[in-house]
């Protein structure tokens, strides 16, 4: 069950379009961080569901903070959202651990599935 | 939404977004042509008159030095020119990323010819890719004039204030990509008419509503 979802990205816009993409009804409890360290940093604190990270922010990228979460919480379940779709990026997230990734703008129907396939690996 | 042609802050986020994306779309399509990782940084947008684009530029570089400019007119509801400038030097880097095939080219071909092809192949996707895709986004379609190319020349003569039109409004893109490690520093602009920022203004609105 999806619960706490925790938000990473530096754009606050970028934060905003992905939570309008989320039911509403589902009782879920947002968090967001601005950049990969206070990410990672949240991650510890609230032990979120599922996580939503950008890859190219301040202070410490996407890649490096899904790395360090799942060096934390190897079950870490981390979505990432990114508007660099290079094949070579995507690639590199997906070998590190990331559970998905989704091309960014976010669209409804794909964060949908997203958190559902999520919600199931968590059962 | 405000109804004159400022840009208000809330604005100028959404187009911020906007454009990284599309230039996350620029940098995927040029990896996949020249088979090399893109590193993106974070862009930052700023919003001003064209007629202070000038100083705008010469406090982002050094006037002295060599920069090479390519530049790229595009119609549609929006519609105006895109310029991309690479500092002294990416040129000739670019070609050597490009490999063995261009460097047995570079023998044979005047030096001054194949860098000026490059440049404008390399500008030509990041350009043509971006403003397709914040046009795609914002519901546009663009039609592009080949592409022009200024290699190599004095930065403070390059952007001279006549380059452009005083009574635009400037869209700057900085961003820096690293191409494998090598770093080639861009700058990415588009220079719009007012009743483009007027579209633009009424574009993002639109854009917007789909996230309400």
């Amino acid at each position: 069950m999806i619960r706490k979802i925790l938000i990473v990205d530096d754009s606050p816009i970028s934060r905003r379009m992905l939570k309008s993409c989320i039911a509403k009804d589902m009782g879920y409890e947002f968090h967001e961080a601005g950049d990969g360290l206070e990410g990672l940093n949240r991650y510890k604190e609230l032990a979120p569901d599922v996580t939503f990270m950008d890859l190219t922010m301040p202070v410490m990228d996407g890649a490096t903070s899904l790395r360090e979460i799942l060096a934390f919480d190897k079950d870490a379940l981390v979505i990432v959202s990114t508007a660099d779709v290079q094949i070579k990026s995507i690639t590199n997230v997906l070998e590190i651990g990331a559970f998905l990734v989704l091309k960014k703008p976010p669209t409804k129907e794909g964060v949908c599935d997203a958190l559902t396939m999520a919600a199931e690996q968590r059962r | 939404m405000t109804d004159d042609l400022t840009i208000s802050e809330e604005e100028a986020d959404i187009l911020q977004e906007i454009m990284n994306i599309a230039f996350g779309k620029a940098a995927a399509d040029l990896a996949e042509i020249i088979n090399i990782m893109v590193n993106l940084s974070v862009p930052k947008i700023a919003m001003l008159q064209a007629a202070d684009l000038h100083g705008y530029l010469m406090g982002e570089m050094d006037g002295s030095q060599g920069i090479s400019v390519i530049e790229q007119g595009f119609w549609g509801e929006f519609r105006g020119s895109a310029f991309l400038i690479f500092q002294s030097g990416a040129g000739k880097e670019l070609i050597s990323m490009l490999g063995s095939d261009m460097e047995s080219a570079f023998e044979a071909e005047a030096a001054d010819v194949l860098e000026r092809e490059t440049l404008m192949e390399v500008g030509n996707i990041l350009i043509g890719a971006c403003v397709g895709k914040v046009t795609e986004l914002l519901q546009d379609v663009v039609t592009y004039s080949p592409p022009r190319v200024i290699v190599e020349n004095k930065a403070d003569d390059v952007l001279a204030d006549g380059l452009f039109d005083p009574t635009y409004m400037a869209i700057v893109l900085k961003t820096l990509f690293c191409f494998n490690e090598r770093n080639v520093n861009g700058l990415l602009f588009l220079v719009a008419s007012q009743e483009s920022i007027a579209w633009l203004k009424r574009a993002l609105c639109v854009f917007m509503e789909q996230y309400e």
